[in-house]
């Protein structure tokens, strides 16, 4: 039986409105929905939510085949879910619109994956690098990168104390770890000017989101199992981390494929609130400066994150928050998720620059995110010359201390 | 390369034509669960010009095409009837030419959705009057011009939206490109009126369900919104339905502008309450049907008179108001300041997982609209069988009923009638044939279509509701306009024995 099938009601409870590619509802702030319609160059039904759940009635009846020629086109998704989001648009706590109730968008586009995968038409041949590098025991990250650099990197934090000394641990990431160390010391930094404990874990497997999203199960579980196996033999009770799929990917996928008791999962802007409530943090500087925040959709639509890293942006003296116009569950997707930056790195930049123009009309200094795909992407359609820079939230708040 | 392809491929941006099977099984159905139809091609134009090469290939190789908006008809308008053709997708023109903010007139590509419009006109004070209808948020202006839309909020104060039409730029089906209105003198500078230069022949188009012509730019009447604005829901007594005719009536009679009147039938009050889509209906514990109505007004002091005038017609009604917050049920509210126009109708999908309704959409005089809901259960009475055997096959049985009766500018209503079903293949003649007897008794009792599509404009016809000589006079226009029977091909039956 295919994975679809599991989710017959929900692809059969699309009507076809089309809102998932159209709305623009600016009582409640949205403006558009599909970051993948909006820059394609043949923009065609399939490329956003209606059509790609109108392909999938025709797989689930048997009219349609899966193929490589299907994957192509299920693939050009970065999973944002926004058109999940726009389904659900009432956004009044007193109206709820019945079709909602049966349709998550990402997990119908997730199980199609999953049967791309196991028929053998996905992954793509940019996955399929990814997904060798992830499965090679001497490497088991996303970035054909050797193990040994993930972990010395990890071991190399200061601020954090050894594996084994505390309850609380930090899951660095494959992303934050090998392309962000710099950002991961000031955190330590900041762990350690609050007294917190929080200790290493040089030992983490990668979490396996980019294989969940691509729909590769087996190397999935494989990495999860052995990330909750590291959990329990350390005591894990409380795991932080700053990378927004992670957490995605800690919080909301490993209670579906595990029955183990997991540790708490929070995210870094959870924790950056907490030490700010607590005055565990010291600020130093109040020069005044405008910043705009950048929602992950892994932390914001995915995990309805948006006031933690808000809080934090405003408690830091001299600093102006100005929303972008489309922000919180609105928000504009930075093109980077799915599996997109890595399949079609063009059309991620192209959403990107979008964003980006966004963020300039605030007329801030600084465009902050918590996700360090978001920060790359984001930085990667930035003009050199731009009035703006693209900025983690651990790196912004450690300029102020 | 298939040679319809590549000549597809000459006319519009090569990456904006297709013929592979996912891409045209993506635009094989609209908005409902039966009707089908792939097409061979889909197209993606930018301009008119385009469209009008693209009907002359389809007139040179006789392929049927059919235009296509927001793709949201709940009758299979804009797919194939039957598989085949090419669907030309016009979502993509959807610039905004001009605002004359003088004479305010908008000139828009049709395939500008009005809820994209509407956004635009905001900051200027301005907006559509009628909002289209109440998928506007993803239907196009074009589609709401082909179907006299409403549903989308204002239909009361301005009407139909092709009541605000001021001229058309059309494709006609042999590729001529053409403009009505004040643009049929070719000598006039902007658009500024539709009547005159001899016959309205904008009102050719209008509500033409695409057979006449593809409309590629609209020029529309805007106005200026009103700032004072209020928002009202009453909770109505006895028979609730002949309650809510009477309150239109008066409302008419006293000459009152309501924005939106709406009366909310005792079975989607029942429906929304037992599924908890409105929850504080079940908190205030609202039993029976509701009406609302918006009002606007240019000062405090002449709203301050409407809503007097107003609330003495529902006194007089012993209808009982609910609280002024939509937390306290006031459903006009949310249907205004959220925008809650642009979904009103959603609620009528879904009930159960997959659970879609087959609808009758159509305008009826005000005191009628009692009748035909009576009509109506009588209908779900004398076809219980059917409903025992959609229930045997998907263990849920159809809910059938109106959505929202809304007051319209022309003193009718729009009626929303349907029952729920599911797109169950086994079930597939049924369904058809359940939808084709409730058109069947709703034409019969004299309603009038708006949006027709594959379904209804078919079986209006089969069941011979045009008057021989009205149906004759169709016949020869579309003759004269589209010898070939190229756009929307099988709609309204027309030329089909010369096909």
């Amino acid at each position: 039986m295919s994975k679809l099938s599991e989710y017959w009601d929900a692809v059969y409870s699309c009507m076809g409105c089309g809102d998932c590619g159209y709305a623009i509802h600016s009582a409640i702030g949205k403006f558009k929905s599909c970051p993948i319609k909006e820059v394609h160059e043949s923009p065609f039904e399939v490329y956003f939510a209606r059509g790609k759940m109108r392909l999938a009635k025709g797989i689930l009846d048997g009219r349609l085949p899966l193929s490589k020629e299907l994957a192509e086109i299920i693939y050009q998704c970065t999973e944002c879910g926004a058109c999940h989001d726009t389904c659900h648009q009432t956004h009044n706590p007193n109206i709820n619109l019945f079709v909602t109730r049966w349709i998550d968008h990402v997990e119908v586009w997730e199980a199609l994956r999953q049967d791309l995968v196991k028929e053998g038409f996905a992954p793509l041949d940019q996955h399929a690098r990814i997904l060798k590098s992830m499965n090679d025991q001497s490497r088991l990250n996303p970035y054909e990168r050797e193990l040994s650099e993930k972990k010395e990197a990890i071991s190399n934090l200061s601020g954090f104390v050894a594996e084994g000394t505390s309850e609380i641990g930090f899951f660095a990431g494959c992303t934050q770890s090998l392309m962000y160390s710099e950002t991961l010391q000031k955190l330590g930094k900041i762990i350690e000017k609050s007294g917190i404990k929080v200790c290493k874990l040089p030992n983490e497997y990668c979490c396996g989101s980019i294989a969940l999203r691509i729909g590769d199960m087996e190397t999935a579980t494989h990495l999860m199992e052995q990330n909750i196996k590291y959990f329990q033999d350390l005591g894990i009770k409380r795991i932080i981390t700053a990378c927004a799929g992670c957490y995605r990917t800690l919080k909301k996928d490993y209670p579906k494929y595990s029955d183990k008791e997991l540790p708490e999962i929070i995210n870094i802007t959870e924790f950056l609130e907490e030490l700010i409530e607590n005055q565990k943090i010291q600020f130093n500087s109040s020069e005044p400066i405008s910043v705009t925040y950048h929602d992950p959709c892994h932390l914001g639509r995915h995990m309805e994150i948006y006031d933690p890293p808000r809080n934090v942006i405003k408690a830091v003296p001299g600093v102006s928050l100005i929303e972008m116009k489309r922000n919180r569950n609105n928000a504009w997707c930075c093109g980077a998720g799915g599996g997109l930056k890595s399949q079609f790195p063009e059309m991620a930049v192209d959403i990107a620059k979008d964003r980006i123009s966004e963020a300039i009309e605030t007329q801030s200094s600084l465009l902050v995110t918590s996700c360090p795909f978001c920060e790359r992407n984001l930085t990667d359609a930035i003009s050199q010359d731009a009035e703006i820079k693209v900025i983690d939230i651990i790196d912004f708040i450690y300029s102020r201390i | 390369m298939d040679i319809i392809l590549e000549k597809l491929r000459e006319i519009v941006h090569k990456s904006h034509v297709s013929d592979t099977k996912y891409l045209t099984f993506a635009y094989s159905q609209n908005v409902d669960p039966i009707l089908e139809g792939i097409p061979d091609y889909v197209a993606i134009p930018k301009s008119a010009q385009e469209i009008s090469e693209i009907l002359k290939l389809a007139n040179e190789k006789n392929i049927p095409v059919y235009p296509r908006g927001g793709g949201c008809c709940e009758f299979g308008g804009s797919k194939p009837i039957g598989d085949g053709g090419i669907v030309l997708d016009l979502k993509q023109m959807d610039k905004i030419i001009n605002l004359d903010e003088d004479h305010l007139i908008v000139t828009v590509e049709s395939g500008i959705s009005w809820a994209q419009l509407d956004e635009y006109l905001s900051p200027f004070g301005l907006y559509t009057g009628c909002m289209g209808p109440g998928s506007g948020m993803t239907a196009s202006i074009g589609g709401g011009i082909s179907h006299h839309s409403v549903g989308g909020g204002g239909g009361a104060k301005y009407g139909a939206c092709t009541k605000q039409l001021i001229s058309l730029e059309v494709v006609l089906p042999t590729g001529e490109i053409i403009n009505t209105g004040s643009q049929a003198n070719r000598f006039s500078k902007i658009p500024f009126g539709r009547f005159g230069n001899g016959p309205d022949l904008s009102g050719l188009f209008c509500g033409d369900n695409g057979i006449l012509g593809i409309k590629t730019k609209v020029s529309l009447q805007v106005f200026p919104r009103p700032k004072f604005v209020e928002c009202k829901t009453f909770q109505l007594k006895g028979n609730t339905a002949r309650s809510a005719a009477k309150i239109m009536i008066e409302i008419r009679r006293r000459g009152i502008d309501v924005y939106d009147a709406m009366y909310i039938p005792d079975i989607v009050v029942s429906v929304f309450k037992s599924e908890k889509v409105i929850l504080p209906w079940i908190e205030n514990k609202i039993r029976r049907g509701l009406f609302f109505y918006t009002i606007e007004a240019y000062s405090q002091e002449e709203l301050n008179e409407k809503v007097k005038q107003l609330d003495q017609i529902f006194e007089e009604n012993k209808a009982k108001i609910l609280g002024p917050e939509i937390s306290d049920g006031n459903i006009a509210r949310w249907h205004y300041k959220e925008q809650g126009h642009w979904q009103l109708y959603h609620p009528l999908w879904g009930l159960t997982p997959t659970s879609e309704p087959c609808t009758t959409e159509c305008f009826v005089p005000i005191q009628q609209f009692p009748s035909l809901l009576e009509a109506i259960e009588q209908w779900e009475y004398e076809h219980t069988p059917e409903m025992d055997k959609i229930f045997e096959v998907t263990k849920v049985r159809p809910i059938v009923g109106s959505g929202p009766i809304l007051l319209l500018g022309e003193n009718s209503v729009e009626v929303t009638c349907g029952f729920t079903t599911y797109p169950h293949k086994d079930i597939r003649e049924i369904n058809l044939s359940l939808w084709k007897s409730m058109i069947d008794l709703v034409t019969k009792m004299g309603a009038q279509w708006y949006m027709m599509g594959d379904i209804c404009s078919r079986e209006f016809v089969e069941i011979g509701a045009f008057t021989p000589e009205y149906y004759s006079l169709l016949t020869n226009m579309k003759r004269i306009l589209d010898p070939k029977n190229i756009l929307s091909r099988g709609k309204f039956k027309l030329l089909e024995v010369e096909k």
